[in-house]
Parts: structure tokens; sequence; C-alpha cells
């Protein structure tokens, strides 16, 4: 210890454990905060062995820029966008505000919660986008503007109010990943739910 | 002063411990802006010692903007995990 290098020593052995910390992580939003301790340690190193401009660029632009960055192109490709109906979304909206006790009674509600629970395990969100009617929400699907849509089977949507413990929702992926992913863990899910996969062949212009 | 400078270092490897435990995102935010001041107190410990003005420089700039980012950081944070 009484080596005047030892320190020097000890601070570098620091760089290679926080980069094995970085390396071990699985999911992309704790990887980024750990890049960050790596960042740190990065400019200490540098700033002790005397590149005070290699420290600073390190900091700046290494550490604060690139993972602020990551961050805001991981949130917005770690994303499951889903298409639903104008009347479901605002279901969705009050149901935050509320108790879960109405999740159970509502069978949208639980879908969706069935969903954010198996893409929780994949590290995706669920974004709701709501649609006025069944046109514009398969049109949307055709346009690629919504991975999957969610809707109730039968048109008539006057009727929801009768038959609302009866509804039968059907949900059809456009992504075939999302489609696997989704039919794989389709145990929880209640039985009167069905998926349908369509393969889009449309040519682009 | 070498003791001195061990036993800092010492500290540094209990927020890195942390980091890596816990699997709360916040967690890891905290533990990311402790070694960030922890770093720059380090460095400015070290400047001191050497008397270089240079590196005491750059342990300011970390310890003032450092944290400032990591606000920012913080900020994209919340939106993502409140929405889920």
């Amino acid at each position: 210890m009484n080596n005047p290098d030892f320190s020097l020593y000890l601070i570098t052995a620091l760089l290679p454990l926080s980069a094995f910390l970085l390396v071990i992580q699985v999911n992309p939003f704790h990887a980024l905060v750990i890049r960050g301790i790596l960042g740190a340690i990065a400019t200490l190193v540098y700033a002790i062995l005397g590149a005070g401009d290699v420290a600073l660029t390190e900091a700046l632009m290494g550490t604060l820029l690139a993972i602020t960055l990551y961050v805001i192109a991981v949130r917005s490709s770690l994303v499951m966008k889903l298409g639903v109906l104008e009347t479901d979304f605002q279901k969705e909206t009050q149901a935050s505000i509320s108790t879960e006790e109405k999740e159970k009674k509502d069978l949208f509600l639980l879908i969706i919660s069935n969903f954010k629970k198996i893409i929780r395990k994949y590290y995706l969100r669920l974004e709701l986008l709501s649609y006025k009617d069944i046109n514009n929400l398969e049109k949307a699907l055709q346009e690629k503007e919504v991975h999957g849509i969610c809707f109730p089977i039968n048109n008539n949507i006057k009727n929801n109010e009768n038959l609302d413990n009866k509804n039968l929702y059907e949900t059809i992926f456009r992504i075939e990943r999302l489609y696997e992913i989704i039919s794989q863990e389709n145990s929880n899910v209640e039985t009167n739910l069905s998926y349908v996969n369509i393969k889009q062949n449309k040519e682009e212009n | 002063m070498n003791i001195i400078l061990v036993i800092m270092i010492l500290t540094l490897l209990i927020p890195i411990y942390q980091g890596w435990k816990d699997e709360d995102i916040w967690q890891k935010m905290l533990a990311v802006a402790s070694i960030s001041s922890k770093t720059a107190i380090l460095i400015l410990f070290i400047s001191v010692l050497r008397d270089d003005w240079m590196i005491a420089i750059v342990g300011v700039i970390i310890l003032t903007v450092g944290n400032a980012g990591f606000m920012l950081l913080a900020q994209v944070i919340k939106r993502v995990t409140t929405e889920n």
C-alpha cells in the first residue's frame, strides 16, 4: 500500500469491473444506466492519468449525450402499438384512475392487462391508439400505422350494453413475431379471444 | 494520503455493488448519481494532491454538469415507467 502507484492500479481496475457489469445486463434500460457508471469511472481514470480534455469529452459527450439519445431511441423502438376502438380506449383511460376490481369485470381491460404482462418479459411497452370504427382500424393496419388491432367481433356496437359480458374480442397482428410471443403464452388469456395472423405481401410503391 | 485514497476507492465500490444488485431502475439511477459525485470528488482530491489545476477544472465541471444531465435522463425514464 506504500507504493504510490497502488491506488492508481486500484482505480484502473474499476474500469473493467464496471464494463463487465454493463455487458451482463439484459434489460436495455438497466444497461443504459450502468453505462452511466462506466462513463463516470472512465472519466475518473482519464483525469488521473493526466488527460483532462479526454475526460471532459467522455463526461459530456460519451456519457450525457449518448445515454440520453439512446434512452429516447430505445423508448420509441421497444413499443407495441395496438389499435383499439374509441369506446374501448375511453374505458382504458378511466380504468387507470379507478381500482383494479373493474379490470376483472371488463373483458377488454383484462385482455389489455394480459398483453402488458406478456410483453413486459420482452421489455416491450404497450401503446394504445384509438380509432373511430372498425373500418378505420383495419385501414390503419393496412397502412402499417399499428402493429395490431383489437376490436369486438359483433359489429353492432349498440348491442354491447346488453351483451357486455359475452362480448368477444378479436386481435389481429401484423408482425409475425408479436403473434408468436402472444400466442405462446396464451394459457392465461380468456378463452373467448382469438388471434389471426395476416401476412401482408403488399408491394410498396 | 495513499490510505485516504484507497478508502475513497473502497467507498466507490458500495454504489457499484448496489447498482449491480438492485433491479429497480430508480435505485440504479441513485447509484449512478452517487458514483458520478464520488468520482468528481476523487478527481478534486487527486488534483489537490498533485497541485494540478487542469484536472481540478475537469472535476468541477463533472460535478456541476453531470448531475444536471442525470436529471434529464431521469425525466425520460420517468415517462417510460409511468406509461406501463
